[in-house]
């Protein structure tokens, strides 16, 4: 029994081990050193990187980002468990469903972005459309607001909420939603008290990925939020590039590795261990 | 017995490449002309690898380490003293640089780089405002972005030294200061501007300032003689009258180089006024080659946007490397600024 | 158990969601004009796109790292799960959830220091191993994620009568187990694929000199704004694999209907 479990979990371990944990370990000591004159990572040792994170504007910028993830996250458990649950009920079209899901995002996210923002723009299809319609009559501003930034969010990572539901509905016992079914439930109380509660790891798990993807992101925010809002994943890249500040970088993300899984680890919980 | 013949010519192909004479260049994408590299490896006998970034810091997250690979990158002016610092750049050899007397005398011994000892100046820009043709009174200045009948349709960059140069120049400052009440008034005047603004975007503003959605914006000069090139006329530059920023990009070789001969002739070849002015005609960039633009025709030669008078010209300051203290206060303020 | 009436229309306005920005790509790659109007039907995006060589082999390039990266993490990832399900390891739990709250610029900066620092002194460059390894490290725990969410729905008593039968528990995880998973690895499998075709910054940060990707070029190209040719291969990819996924899905229709 050990035996296989062992190599079973050999590779993965060797993987995270050497090429995530030890530089995750070089990532911590950037971030206890101080920046050199003209970038780099420089001795002596310091908690001045963390110190600087008492500033309130970082802890305002995380809560924005954390609002804007949550309802990215939302919004695309609304869009994403009825398409899993009718991808899982097609039969044997399933794998065509799924991978009409899958399609779009062969294209490059930075190719798919241009396109949401040619949709969106003052001249673009949706304002020309709706003004040759005459709903109305001056152009509305979708591009470069909030408004825009979600949309990209949950364009962007709906395939993470609906892969890992679909593989939980997949093969989801039927006999249980017939015998519900016999019982006299109602396809709704079905839903709710027998579906739902059987997909609830792949819910689970979907939400963590989109979570986890839309809080880091950085492309969104800049590119149809037009830079005038700041995410967490903008702060981090910024001390990589223009502030050239590798160390304030390192500590700053690793806080916020550390806030994320804080918020991740109660949830982990109630699913009863979803990893 | 299949998959063993894919393995073979797969370490084939490893082989064969690392064997070819050649030369690893690290260059910003779309910089030289689309023969420029052919031409050379014709010439030479030589394999060019051209690899591109998309910013200063990518090419120098690069190279940091001394073991990349690459042998000739261009890093901006205001990266040259840093990269020395640093130990990355090689110096120059000039015996094997008889081209280098081409240079505009503005850039025979830079203040970047006195006596060229670590680069050969390449191409220089400003950045400006680009603002549609029918605007009357035309704005002149960068003060001219804080009025409030623009609100809604001006945009900015979207890069803490330009945003910060804009306002520091507005209020009559140093572009590259490093004093800290400068810098926060700075700040104010960024943080009041915000609201007018449609949004901090680069390149991509060319497209919506031709198509008409924007009134100005304040935009690379790269940027506004690409959208001016397709706008026939509607759209047009000015140097802001309170002073603007000016970068060049310069070529240099990198330390690890072991194929610094076959750099040097690259660097050569990129001198000759005929290539040059290939680059500079095809880039809508102005060379920092003296008999290359000569060889320019005359609606670019004397194109004041590409090549300005002196009372314009020094009206511009270069953008400087910034202290550690300086750069990590303007990024604060440009969070600041970026979460208002 | 069939959909109600309800859901297919849900769905269809769903996917039509997805595909509207396609559609508008696929529009504008024939566009005559560089520009976002229409000014006519040519084919001019797609002979650049294919005079371009430096295209042709950033695409191969990104398929090969993609496709490596996705056999290998599926490999790794689905007997981590199983062997996670088992009997749970917290190390590697803890390990695989912070390597997905890791922002992407950390790891790429991370996993650079790591490869410039150890191959400083093997004297090795940077080149398409370090962009597969690098893949492969930050598939895995996606793959894992989505085949735990399935494994939690079996029973092990399954297994252990297989066992009892005399089946070993390697013959048990591969004739009994594996086979229920296949589908939770298979679309893990195309998670995993298009993160490590799409992934741009870790990959530009490890990518050394003869290991240019699609996205990096892409990127380049498409930074400057709306790029036809940019949609024209965007287009060019979405066909020929779409296309590649219907004839698979044929040819399994035909093999189920015998």
């Amino acid at each position: 029994m050990n035996r296989l479990r062992i190599w079973c979990l050999t590779p993965a371990g060797a993987l995270l081990g050497g090429l995530f944990l030890i530089p995750l370990g070089i990532t911590l000591a950037y971030s206890l050193m101080t920046r050199g004159p003209y970038g780099g990572v420089f001795s002596p040792f310091t908690w001045e990187n963390y110190s600087r994170l008492a500033d309130p504007l970082y802890a305002a910028i995380l809560w924005r980002s954390a609002l804007y993830a949550v309802t990215a996250t939302t919004i695309c458990l609304f869009m994403g468990f009825p398409l899993a649950l009718f991808i899982a009920r097609s039969g044997r079209r399933r794998n065509l469903y799924l991978s009409l899901v899958i399609v779009p995002f062969w294209t490059s996210f930075l190719v798919r972005t241009y396109a949401w923002m040619f949709l969106l723009r003052d001249t673009g299809l949706i304002n020309s459309m709706l003004l040759a319609a005459g709903v109305i009559h001056q152009p509305l501003t979708l591009l470069y607001t909030p408004f825009a930034v979600i949309l990209g969010l949950v364009y962007g990572y709906l395939p993470f909420m609906v892969l890992p539901i679909f593989a939980t509905l997949e093969r989801l016992d039927k006999s249980l939603v017939e015998a519900s079914a016999d019982l006299g439930a109602a396809p709704r109380a079905t839903l709710r008290h027998v579906i739902i509660p059987l997909a609830r790891p792949g819910i689970m798990a979907g939400s963590i990925l989109v979570f986890i993807s839309s809080l880091g992101a950085y492309l969104t925010p800049d590119l149809l939020g037009g830079g005038k809002t700041i995410m967490i994943g903008n702060l981090v890249q910024n001390q990589f590039t223009s502030a050239r500040d590798w160390p304030f970088g390192a500590a700053l993300s690793l806080i916020l590795m550390l806030v994320v899984m804080g918020m991740l680890l109660p949830l982990r919980r109630q699913s009863g261990g979803m990893l | 017995m299949r998959r063993r013949a894919f393995l073979l010519s797969l370490a084939g192909l490893g082989c064969s490449r690392s064997k070819d004479r050649r030369l690893n260049v690290l260059n910003w994408s779309e910089y030289v002309a689309p023969e420029t590299i052919p031409d050379f490896e014709r010439e030479f006998g030589v394999k060019v690898r051209y690899g591109v970034y998309e910013s200063a810091e990518e090419m120098l997250a690069r190279v940091m380490s001394g073991n990349s690979g690459w042998d000739v990158v261009f890093p901006p002016n205001y990266f040259i003293r840093p990269m020395v610092e640093l130990g990355l750049l090689a110096p120059l050899d000039h015996s094997q640089l008889p081209g280098a007397g081409v240079l505009d005398p503005r850039f025979q011994s830079p203040p970047w780089d006195v006596g060229l000892r670590y680069a050969i100046p390449y191409m220089w820009g400003a950045t400006g405002i680009l603002y549609q043709s029918t605007l009357d009174p035309a704005p002149q200045a960068w003060a001219d972005l804080w009025k409030p009948s623009f609100s809604g349709r001006i945009t900015m960059l979207d890069d803490p030294a330009e945003v910060i140069g804009a306002c520091l120049k507005k209020l009559g400052y140093a572009l590259n200061s490093e004093d800290s009440l400068q810098l926060s008034r700075a700040q104010a005047e960024a943080e009041r501007q915000k609201p007018m603004l449609r949004a901090y975007v680069n390149e991509i503003v060319r497209d919506q300032l031709v198509a008409g959605e924007l009134l100005a914006a304040q935009v690379w000069r790269s940027t506004a003689m690409r959208a001016m090139e397709a706008a026939d006329g509607k759209l047009r530059f000015v140097y802001p009258r309170e002073g603007y920023p000016l970068y060049a990009d310069n070529i240099a070789i990198l330390r690890e180089s072991k194929r610094t001969r076959l750099a040097h002739s690259f660097i050569n070849y990129l001198m000759r006024p005929a290539v040059a002015a290939r680059i500079a005609l095809t880039k809508l960039e102005s060379t920092c080659n003296a008999p290359a633009r000569a060889l320019l025709p005359a609606s670019m030669r004397n194109n004041v946007t590409l090549y300005p008078p002196e009372e314009t010209l020094a009206r511009g300051e270069w953008f400087q490397p910034l202290s550690a203290n300086a750069q990590r206060l303007r990024d604060r303020i440009w969070t600041a600024i970026k979460s208002a | 158990m069939r959909n109600s009436r309800w859901l297919p229309v849900y769905a269809a306005a769903l996917y039509g969601f997805l595909h509207l920005p396609l559609a508008v790509l696929a529009v504008f790659s024939f566009n005559s004009s560089r520009f976002t109007r229409w000014e006519g039907f040519s084919f001019i995006w797609y002979k650049a796109a294919f005079a371009d060589a430096q295209l042709a082999e950033a695409t191969v390039n990104s398929l090969l790292i993609a496709l490596s990266a996705t056999l290998l993490a599926a490999a790794a990832g689905t007997l981590c799960a199983y062997g996670l399900w088992k009997r749970d390891s917290p190390w590697i739990t803890a390990s695989l959830y912070l390597s997905l709250v890791t922002p992407e610029i950390v790891m790429g900066i991370s996993l650079l220091a790591l490869y410039q620092w150890i191959f400083r002194y093997l004297a090795i460059q940077l080149g398409m191993h370090t962009v597969i390894l690098a893949h492969v490290m930050f598939c895995t725990a996606y793959v894992v994620t989505v085949v735990s969410a399935r494994l939690r729905s079996f029973d092990a008593s399954l297994e252990e009568a297989a066992m009892d039968l005399g089946a070993t528990e390697w013959q048990a995880f591969v004739r009994v187990t594996l086979p229920r998973l296949a589908p939770a690895v298979a679309s893990a499998a195309l998670l995993v694929f298009i993160v490590s075709f799409d992934d741009y910054v870790i990959t530009s940060l490890v990518a050394g000199v003869d290991s240019e990707t699609l996205p990096m070029v892409i990127y380049a190209m498409a930074r400057k704004g709306f790029n036809p040719s940019v949609n024209a291969i965007s287009t060019l990819i979405v066909v020929a694999l779409g296309g590649l996924i219907l004839v698979s899905n044929r040819i399994e229709g035909r093999e189920a209907e015998r």
